[in-house]
């Protein structure tokens, strides 16, 4: 048993049962790793889910983290069934255990790349302000910072994302296609400090990807 | 910058200040007029209300009509035991109690020096259930011949305005008559049985046409002075259960009873409630559209709001949080109705209670005006608060 299984507070792993998108249920379901079959991710493990276009790698994100749930089969966190948590227990869970890089930033084009990334930080507490500088540092936003994030490139939203991803505490991480609009350069900066972090806090990474995938140094891959 | 200040940058995109305003306003004007119609009311009553503090308003005294043939004697004055039970057996009676009567006679004197006044009176008196008097202003306490009597005020009327200005003898007012010993002088019919006892008068009543004495001090000289024959109550006292029931009317008319005193103003005291309340009616219904736009108004707001309400709640902020920039706004502007509306009712009613006290109305309290704004301003507020949380919740899943 890991020193942090008997912490109730954290999830050491995620079970898919038989997980199907309700949209295939009437469809020829292609050859998959993932769908209708057993899996288990566990902390500590870096995994890349491979996919072609629509094969359904943001709903598989979508469902793990709780925004969907037109799908068949059950999703466990640990040992508990996903479908019985209410909201404040995913709003918990979204602030201390699930990270989660959507493939669309999602950030709010009125508020600053730093604003939004504070927003996120001023929940959860997570980071001093001088770690969330140097990162900007890191990946090169220092001098775009201030300006809204809807006046930023598809690439430059994509890394404030990152950041404002990883301000907060995790258990797992899941990148959906976290490097589609990066140079290799960043991919690699991204790579690390995914790394970093998820390796300091013994997490684990699910990262999905059409082919420009991130650099990390996978323990599995799937085809989905 | 803290985090309340960049959420309420997001959130509150999209408000109209134009449509916040519109509802301070018809909100403000709405439980204005509520309120103003209720302080009036509160304020104007006591002009048309015949109140008695010593006898309930759902207390009815009855006797029968006074016609020729009681006086005669062919008819009777009194409630026979069978008639006190059939009032008993209404739907609308709750209790029923006779009037006791002297069965000895009195004489009172008012021991004014070389003006003293006496006179030949009676005394009537009730179970001590019925008259609302405090115990201890209303307590004869045995053997002490010291009695508390409450009078009519038409009496008091009667000798100042008939008598005493007739026979050269100064008015009295309530407060010096309450405060002047009466002397009684109470003997048997036969004159060999007498009692002396010292009366203080308690109060007034507008609505006891008698002068009443309690129970146990009536007892007690009935069974030291009186002939033991047994009379017939001439007056009953009726605890009704439902006031203002037309079965009671009926039920009098069809006996020939009638009811004592508190009929003087109640065409214009109907018509008071009926003015207030339509007044009120109209006002409730101003809040209440008022309400509606609030309701809209915000739920616009959020409709416009939904993708970044959810973007929020996808970060992990609590779905209260996300509702408190909507929240603060409904409280804020329903606190703020609520006051312009207090502040005008008291402007309003400087402006009144002058030439209403003129009138001789005692300003009434201003707590059930307070009380019903509040009331009225919670709910406005509770109802947005539900429809804000309903909405945020909806946000939950796009």
């Amino acid at each position: 048993m890991s020193p942090t299984s008997s912490d109730s507070t954290r999830i050491d792993s995620i079970s898919l049962n038989g997980l199907l998108p309700r949209v295939f249920l009437n469809e020829p379901v292609p050859p998959s790793e993932v769908w209708k079959s057993r899996l288990k991710f566990s902390r500590g493990e870096t995994c890349l889910v491979e996919a072609t276009s629509g094969a359904g790698k943001s709903s598989l994100c979508a469902f793990i983290y709780g925004l969907r749930t037109d799908y068949e089969g059950t999703i466990l966190f640990d040992k508990t069934d996903i479908s019985t948590f209410d909201i404040p227990r995913w709003q918990a869970l979204r602030r201390r255990n699930l990270a989660y890089l959507p493939q669309e930033p999602g950030l709010f084009p009125e508020l600053t790349a730093l604003e939004n990334i504070r927003l996120k930080n001023n929940l959860t507490g997570h980071l001093p302000e001088s770690t969330i500088s140097e990162w900007i540092d890191l990946l090169g936003l220092s001098s775009r910072k201030d300006r809204p994030a809807g006046r930023l490139s598809v690439g430059q939203q994509q890394r404030v994302a990152l950041i404002r991803a990883l301000c907060q505490p995790f258990d797992f991480i899941l990148l959906d296609e976290p490097v589609s609009h990066l140079d290799p350069e960043n991919n690699r900066i991204a790579a690390n400090l995914i790394l970093s972090e998820a390796s300091r806090q013994n997490a684990g990474i699910i990262a999905t990807s059409v082919g420009n995938h991130i650099l990390l140094p996978y323990s599995r891959t799937l085809k989905l | 910058m803290k985090s309340v200040n960049l959420l309420s940058r997001l959130l509150r995109k999209n408000t109209s200040a134009a449509r916040v305003a519109g509802f301070v306003i018809s909100n403000f004007i709405g439980i204005a007029i509520v309120l103003a119609a209720i302080q009036f009311y509160c304020d104007a009553r006591s002009l048309l209300d015949d109140r008695d503090s010593f006898i309930k308003t759902d207390w009815l005294v009855i006797n029968k009509k006074v016609a020729s043939g009681n006086t005669l004697g062919l008819t009777a004055v009194g409630f026979s035991p069978a008639e006190i039970e059939d009032i008993k057996r209404q739907p609308w009676v709750r209790g029923v109690a006779p009037f006791i009567s002297n069965d000895y006679r009195v004489r009172a004197e008012i021991a004014g020096g070389a003006h003293s006044l006496s006179t030949d009176m009676f005394f009537e008196s009730l179970p001590d259930d019925y008259v609302d008097v405090p115990p201890a202003q209303w307590s004869y306490r045995k053997g002490s011949m010291e009695v508390p009597i409450i009078i009519s005020k038409e009496y008091l009327a009667l000798y100042n305005f008939g008598f005493a200005s007739g026979a050269g003898l100064p008015r009295m007012s309530e407060g010096i008559m309450s405060g002047i010993p009466l002397r009684l002088h109470l003997s048997s019919d036969d004159g060999t049985r007498r009692l002396e006892a010292c009366g203080r008068v308690a109060g007034f009543s507008n609505r006891l046409n008698t002068i009443l004495v309690p129970e146990n001090f009536m007892e007690e000289a009935n069974e030291t002075l009186g002939t033991g024959r047994v009379r017939e109550p001439s007056r009953v006292i009726i605890d009704v259960s439902r006031p203002g029931d037309v079965a009671i009317n009926e039920y009098l008319e069809a006996r020939d009873l009638e009811a004592a005193g508190d009929k003087r103003n109640s065409g214009a005291a109907f018509l008071l409630r009926l003015v207030t309340g339509i007044i009120a009616g109209v006002g409730g219904l101003i809040t209440l559209l008022s309400l509606a736009i609030l309701f809209l108004s915000i739920s616009l707001i959020m409709e416009k709001n939904r993708q970044t309400i959810h973007s929020l709640l996808m970060l992990g902020y609590a779905t209260s949080t996300v509702g408190s920039p909507y929240s603060r706004l409904a409280v804020t502007a329903g606190a703020g109705a609520l006051l312009l509306a207090y502040c005008s009712v008291f402007l309003l009613r400087e402006y009144y209670l002058s030439p209403l006290r003129g009138l001789g109305a005692e300003p009434g309290s201003v707590l059930p005006m307070l009380a019903v704004g509040l009331g009225l301003t919670l709910l406005t507020i509770g109802i947005n608060l539900a429809g804000i949380r309903r909405r945020v919740i909806g946000s939950w899943r796009l």
